[in-house]
């Protein structure tokens, strides 16, 4: 078929230009699933736990619209707590990986001209999106059979290991068939991760209201039928036949798409823009709150809404950790007072990484604005250097409070509206909002990089992932108290399980200050970089 | 009467790469000045230290009057520049960024801003990721042009555009320059350089080799000459200031050396002249002149061929 001529040579290609990101995604997805797959049996040793835990998520709407249906778990056994502990969580971690892949190699390089470079080629019409696609599907079969093999090496059972495995492929499967019919539809790179993210949403919440209403709602969304393969319960592996139908129809559907557009454009034409820029948007802040504002409405909603997850569900743990032992002495560890309020605590430290991987990326805009060099035009201008990083800077530092706000309020209101006391809003918005100084550090750190070393401002994502690392780990593994206090975050003072301590505070502030003004001045004294 | 932009000694340093070793550029207000070279030559590094986005290793330069790295904001209200490589924000639209460019850079005209961007014949309501590249170069040529700045920096302005809206461009520029304002254009399309540049400064490798009215230029290099003559045009090649001289029976063409024009116009009429045309070198002819040696030079294609392998 000539429409696929080179097929080969681009797959070769794109594994050839993929090689480090592709096993980044096939190591974290597998790894962190069965990492959770390796520390089930202690956590949950016999019978007796595995009947609780079931008992417990049978029984709970926001664990069932956040976990799955929990098929057969009539007759509790381990490998249902496996599907309920990461099947979802790995569905849309491919699905994600998925739409980030097909986009990055489709719209997006038709955005960036590289791809009229192909295409210009000894390359047949359908062979680059075809090329993508078989790479993506390979990724996503990779990740399954890894887990799989992982699955039945922990000692589950054979077929249900296979059948959870493979719901997660076929999903991620399927999404990418998604991901490539946006990609034909839209007519930009952002407007397909928005999209096809936006359906990833749309299939969760229809399964989700599904699973708590037992209603059958959960048959029109794709990752219903995922999960309905019942891995660990009677499996029926006939549910995994749909998402493969519907994934080779997508991707089908999407070439034949592509056969009625011109390379570059879309389906939908572009809509006329604002002719004229409104006064506030011609300021370096105003500008900067312009070209940030759509990632900071997405990360306060993902915020907003993940606080309002764990409000939901604190009321819970008290009696999850009360049926289980190690359970407890995990949450005793981690802080005194009553066992909803160090949940809280800990919940506010996973928060606050989030909310430092939006400050951090908020921050780093200074490095993408200068690299793709759309700085210089404006340091050309009237505005100085300063003004021009100030603008940005304080988008990331107000947009970490408007963030860490949303985190707080959501939590509040849920467990205020399940506890019926209002008193908890302010409560539980002032533990989210004491993190801000830690990530205030971290955004000080980004600066500096940025200003000090501008061709590797990246690393400064290393420094959350250190304190991730130490976060998540740091007990866990038993690190030395000396070597956990790297981290800002450990000394926070960890509301609402503490008191509050303003001296940690105060120096965390000072530092993050010292940390800002080394990079800007740094940034003041060197070359603009150029390309 | 100051300088408005002046260059002297300069030096740059990448690392191991000299991109400037003691270049001069001397701009006077009131003219358009070609700064002229091959790819690499330094022409946008020399301008990125010139706005104060760079910082020079040694030299002089002085902008209107200051220094471009210690004054930069002060000094960027009185001009407007244009970047060789265009990259707009993709979201926005063409008009947003125009005003968003032009008040950044401390006010624009509204009445000029609406008259040039339907002379570039511009969509201000399309969002600059659906520009092409010719557009996107519109986009900054109109912020900077409905500018009421002294001073132009352009850094080859008219890669991307079609020949009408070069010939737009150059009259604009033109305009400019009887307003009475300074313009630093760097190119290497010629044609454009010679329409519209007062003075020239050509430059390689991160030094100036020439600078100078196109005139001045042209003396210091060679006419053609074409002529047919009564009698066979024997004797020439003994004048001195003679180049690659061609016959063809009663017709000669020949290259003549600016110095020594004179002498061999009165060889050729004492040999009866019937014929005779003679025309200035283009700028494409100093250009080959002052590269000429490398286009030639054996090494420079084999590495050429050598890379060609490795990437089959």
């Amino acid at each position: 078929m000539t429409t696929l001529t080179g097929v080969g040579r681009l797959i070769r290609f794109i594994l050839r230009r993929d090689r480090v990101r592709l096993t980044v995604w096939i190591i974290a997805i597998s790894g962190v699933t069965l990492a959770s797959a390796g520390g089930l049996p202690s956590i949950y040793p016999d019978q007796a736990a595995v009947e609780s835990y079931v008992a417990l998520f049978g029984n709970n709407p926001a664990l069932v619209a956040f976990a799955g249906p929990g098929y057969g778990f009539e007759n509790p056994n381990i490998g249902l707590v496996l599907v309920n502990e990461t099947q979802l969580n790995g569905i849309i971690a491919l699905a994600l990986m998925s739409i980030f892949l097909v986009n990055r190699h489709t719209r997006a390089e038709e955005e960036s001209e590289r791809a009229e470079l192909v295409r210009s080629n000894v390359v047949g019409r359908h062979a680059p999106a075809a090329a993508a696609s078989a790479v993506i599907g390979g990724a996503n079969v990779v990740v399954g059979a890894i887990c799989a093999v992982g699955f039945v090496a922990l000692d589950y059972q054979t077929s249900g290991s296979l059948a959870l495995a493979a719901s997660m492929t076929s999903a991620g499967l399927l999404f990418a068939g998604v991901a490539a019919v946006v990609a034909q539809i839209t007519n930009s790179g952002r407007a397909t991760l928005g999209l096809s993210s936006a359906v990833l949403a749309l299939a969760f919440a229809i399964r989700a209201v599904g699973d708590v209403a037992d209603n059958g709602l959960s048959w029109l969304s794709p990752i219903g039928w995922a999960q309905a393969v019942r891995a660990y319960a009677d499996e029926r592996w006939w549910t995994l036949g749909l998402c493969a139908v519907a994934a080779a129809g997508l991707v089908m559907g999407a070439f034949w798409l592509s056969t009625r557009r011109d390379l570059g454009s879309g389906l939908v034409p572009p809509r006329p823009g604002r002719p004229r820029a409104p006064a506030w948007m011609t300021r370096p802040l105003g500008l900067a709150f312009r070209l940030q504002r759509g990632a900071l409405i997405g990360w306060t909603v993902a915020l907003g809404l993940m606080g309002f997850l764990y409000g939901s569900i604190a009321q819970d743990i008290e009696q999850m950790v009360e049926d289980n032992q190690v359970m407890a002495d995990v949450f005793e560890r981690l802080g005194g007072g009553g066992l909803t309020d160090s949940f809280f605590a800990v919940v506010m430290g996973q928060l606050g990484l989030m909310g430092g991987a939006f400050a951090i990326s908020s921050a780093l805009r200074l490095a993408t604005e200068e690299a793709v060099g759309r700085a210089e035009p404006i340091l050309a201008g009237t505005t100085s250097r300063w003004r021009w990083a100030a603008g940005h800077l304080a988008i990331a530092a107000l947009g970490t409070i408007v963030t860490m706000s949303a985190a707080g309020l959501g939590i509040g209101i849920s467990y205020a509206a399940i506890t019926n006391d209002a008193g908890q809003i302010p409560r539980l918005l002032g533990a989210a909002l004491v993190t801000v100084p830690a990530i205030l550090v971290l955004l000080g750190i980004a600066v500096a990089t940025f200003g000090l070393f501008p061709s590797g401002a990246r690393a400064a994502w290393g420094a959350l992932a250190l304190a991730a690392g130490v976060g998540f780990f740091g007990e866990l593994v038993k690190l030395p108290v000396w070597t956990r206090q790297i981290s800002p975050f450990e000394h926070v003072p960890a509301l609402p399980a503490e008191d509050l301590a303003l001296l940690p505070l105060v120096v965390l502030t000072t530092i993050a200050a010292a940390a800002v003004a080394l990079g800007l001045a740094s940034f003041r004294a060197r070359d603009l970089r150029a390309d | 009467m100051t300088a408005a932009i002046s260059c002297k000694d300069l030096v740059k340093t990448f690392g191991a790469t000299r991109a400037l070793d003691g270049l001069n550029l001397e701009v006077v207000p009131g003219e358009v000045h070609g700064f002229v070279g091959p790819n690499g030559a330094g022409k946008t590094v020399t301008m990125r230290i010139i706005l104060g986005l760079l910082r020079r290793d040694s030299g002089e330069v002085t902008l209107l009057g200051g220094d471009p790295w210690t004054d930069a904001v002060r000094l960027h209200r009185r001009l407007a520049y244009v970047p060789g490589d265009t990259n707009l924000w993709p979201n926005l639209t063409g008009g947003e960024i125009l005003d968003v460019l032009g008040e950044l850079r401390g006010g624009l005209d509204a009445a000029r801003r609406d008259d040039l961007t339907r002379r570039f014949d511009l969509d201000p309501r399309k969002k600059a990721r659906a520009y092409s590249k010719g557009n996107r170069q519109k986009v900054a040529l109109v912020a900077a042009l409905a500018s009421d700045a002294e001073l132009l920096v352009l850094d080859e302005p008219t890669s991307g555009l079609d020949p009408l809206m070069e010939a737009i461009f150059q009259d604009c520029i033109l305009t400019a320059r009887a307003e009475g304002r300074t313009v630093l254009l760097s190119s290497h399309i010629l044609a454009e350089v010679e329409k519209i540049c007062d003075r020239v400064t050509i430059i390689r490798r991160g030094r100036t080799v020439q600078t100078g009215t196109l005139t001045e230029l042209r003396h210091l290099t060679r006419t053609t000459i074409s002529a047919q003559t009564l009698r066979p045009a024997d004797g020439l090649t003994e004048l001195p200031g003679v180049h690659d001289l061609q016959s063809d029976g009663d017709r000669v063409s020949f290259d003549v050396d600016g110095d020594h024009l004179d002498g061999v116009v009165r060889h050729l009429s004492g040999l009866g002249l019937r014929s005779l045309t003679s025309h200035p070198p283009t700028l494409e002819e100093l250009f080959l002149r002052h590269y000429g040696d490398e286009l030639g030079n054996g090494d420079d294609t084999e590495d050429r061929r050598d890379d060609g392998a490795l990437t089959r």
